[in-house]
């Protein structure tokens, strides 16, 4: 196959006093007219041409992180507390292929990022030539769309269609991958490219927009199961119309948590294998699942079968591949999920005693923060500092979190307000991404106060980024919860293989105030409960970037759990 | 004989199908098409792809289900997702023997 379409270049312009331009001028340029202002980076050999450029554009911010993973989830973590297109550069071979689990995150999160990589000369690609690897094949699974750059003419559009697709619809990762030789190559020329051709509708049928309120007024018992589509469709506000208007309870998936206020009375909390009883137990005898920018997370459903087993579906996405994927529908409405909230207007459902019973359940399920910090004492009991931390910092805080215990505690114990509070790794589970993640978003909207949440076992993982807080200055608030474990592994071995510790105690962790410190960033450590609000406060006036450092009850577990493979009913408790 | 302890609901259900998929001819549009199928649980009974007058290609696939949520009008959306994918849709075997 040829490397672009006769449909792409439609034509070639060519002006013969326009002077000529590198391929690594018209890429820089390319993202400025993109809007692009921030990008998170790491040079090497292959993507030397685009850094010798760079220092010419003083419209683009350069962000050295200390690991390409960290350049990634830093991009991550910036596009999901803007809602713009995150970017970040990385050199060929190893460069790139520690991009790829940030790539793989954007993807399984569908956050709009374009991945930059350089790449070996063309005509050494596919001669097992130094730092080449093929990207472009490894990453295919895990993008949303990519290229390789042929010619420099092609860039202006290809880099314009690049953050088109990365937005559009259903967002998700985009991979550019740049070879040196093309890099440098200088051309007058530049081929024009078609706006891409598909349509995807802008809403459900009216017909079915008709039959979704015809179920939601016979339903006895509906429920809103709502997801991170919600914000990514900019649907909040028609969502808490419509969640109003009907008067149905709501339960959330993690990325779905924010769109609905934490404390909203229609709110029961997050459901699955974590979530919430009064949440699971809705969800189980709910007779309509109203599914909004859900997609039946495995994570969110337990074992499929038993998921909801006596409700009708309507379910609305973007992307209609998620439709009857895993759940088949009564009725589905594609297209735009803000304009198909709006559009739902069945009225208020009555259903006064399935309230009751949804509120009742809340109420009765209620955590007794002051009662398990008496028995966890003198120790921290970790789900109250998170739940008066989230209370205490101002109502526009974004937390970002790591992966395990932690990020569960933060989902069913902090407060969230908007989509943007919560940033975390739903679907990939990434543990490494909550320091990035939160100096990219502190970047993104240095106007709010970032926290991030992180534990023993994942802040090793990326805990290089600290250096790029150090040299940008930038005031994120780190709380680390360190159990001396792995924390969700070593609860997983308790209860599901017989005790068996293996490989999940980590009571040779260094000292990671100290650890901080040699970064030059403030830090303390806070090992008892009554050293805790103090540290709090410390947490959230110091100005510049901040590390608390918590020792918490490594034998401390997430509740309630279900088991893996079982239904939402089945919740174990301590 | 090794024994897999898997989740009985994505047992194989032995599902076999013909899908029809129009591709523009743009670098990584086959193999891409071709892994999305693969990796959203069918293997390949048969494979064919021909050029069309217009510059795009014409593959015409014949899968059988690995294990999983199979469901051949969902994976023809998860194969019009992709980029430079025209369209993607079952055939009967006679309007594929006829194609073909």
């Amino acid at each position: 196959m040829t490397t672009a379409t006769q449909f792409e270049k439609q034509a070639t312009e060519k002006i013969a006093d326009r002077p000529a331009k590198s391929g690594s001028q018209l890429l820089l340029e390319s993202l400025v007219e993109q809007g692009v202002e921030t990008i998170f980076g790491y040079p090497g050999g292959a993507i030397m041409p685009v850094y010798d450029v760079l220092p010419t554009i003083p419209q683009l911010r350069h962000i050295l992180c200390r690991h390409e993973q960290g350049c990634g989830m830093a991009a991550i973590g910036y596009a999901r507390a803007t809602g713009r297109t995150g970017t970040a550069f990385a050199t060929s071979g190893p460069g790139a292929t520690n991009l790829i689990t940030a790539i793989a995150d954007a993807y399984l999160d569908s956050v709009p990022v374009v991945f930059v990589t350089g790449q070996v000369p063309s005509n050494l690609m596919g001669t097992d030539a130094f730092q080449e690897v093929d990207i472009f094949g490894m990453t295919l699974p895990v993008v949303k769309h990519s290229y390789i750059v042929r010619d420099p003419a092609d860039i202006p559009g290809m880099v314009a269609e690049a953050y088109f697709i990365a937005a559009e619809g259903r967002p998700g990762p985009v991979l550019i991958d740049l070879p040196k030789d093309v890099a440098n190559a200088m051309t007058t020329e530049r081929h024009k490219w078609r706006p891409y051709p598909k349509v995807k509708p802008e809403m459900g049928q009216s017909d079915y927009i008709s039959k979704a309120e015809a179920l939601i007024r016979e339903a006895q018992k509906p429920l809103f199961y709502i997801g991170g589509g919600i914000a990514q469709g900019d649907g909040v506000k028609e969502l808490r119309d419509l969640v109003e208007r009907t008067d149905i309870p709501v339960v959330s998936t993690l990325k779905g948590l924010g769109a609905m206020p934490s404390d909203h009375p229609q709110f029961l909390g997050m459901l699955g294998m974590h979530g919430l009883k009064a949440a699971n137990y809705a969800v189980q005898e709910c007779d309509l699942l109203i599914v909004a920018g859900a997609r039946f997370d495995d994570r969110a459903t337990g074992k499929l079968d038993t998921f909801a087993p006596h409700a009708k579906v309507i379910h609305m996405d973007i992307d209609i591949a998620e439709i009857n994927k895993l759940r088949k529908v009564d009725v589905y409405l594609d297209g735009s999920l803000k304009k198909n909230l709006e559009a739902l207007n069945p009225g208020r459902s009555e259903c006064d005693d399935w309230r009751e019973l949804c509120y009742s359940r809340r109420a009765m399920h209620e955590w007794d923060y002051e009662g398990a910090q008496a028995k966890a004492s003198p120790g921290v009991y970790a789900p109250k500092l998170l739940h008066d931390l989230s209370r205490r910092a101002d109502d526009s805080a974004i937390i970002t979190c790591d992966v395990g215990q932690h990020q569960m505690w933060v989902a069913q114990h902090c407060y969230f307000d908007e989509p943007k509070d919560h940033i975390t790794s739903g679907g990939l589970g990434t543990m490494g991404f909550g320091l990035p993640a939160g100096l990219g978003a502190k970047l993104g909207a240095p106007e709010r106060t970032v926290i991030t949440v992180s534990g023993d076992g994942s802040i090793m993982m990326n805990i290089q980024e600290l250096a790029t807080l150090f040299r940008y200055d930038i005031p994120l608030k780190i709380v680390l919860l360190d159990n001396s474990a792995l924390g969700m592994v070593r609860q997983w071995q308790e209860v599901f293989f017989d005790k068996n510790y293996s490989e999940t105690n980590m009571d040779d962790n260094p000292d990671f105030a100290l650890v901080a410190k040699a970064f030059q960033i403030d830090a303390f450590t806070v090992t008892t409960a009554d050293e805790v609000d103090v540290g709090i406060d410390r947490l959230l006036e110091t100005d510049g970037p901040i590390l608390m450092h918590v020792k918490i009850d490594p034998n401390e577990n997430v509740w309630p759990l279900v088991p893996p493979g079982r239904s939402n009913a089945d919740m174990m408790e301590r | 004989m090794t024994q897999l302890q898997r989740d009985k609901t994505f047992e194989p259900s032995g599902v076999q199908g013909k899908l029809k998929i129009v591709l523009h001819d743009v670098s990584g549009t086959l193999i891409r098409a071709l892994g999305t199928i693969e990796r959203r649980g069918y293997d390949y009974r048969d494979v064919h792809c021909t050029q069309r007058v217009d510059g795009d290609f014409d593959l015409l696939v014949h899968i059988e289900d690995t294990g999983g949520p199979s469901n051949l009008d969902t994976l023809c959306k998860q194969l019009e997702r992709l980029y430079n994918v025209v369209s993607a849709e079952k055939v009967g075997r006679r309007r594929h023997a006829e194609r073909a």
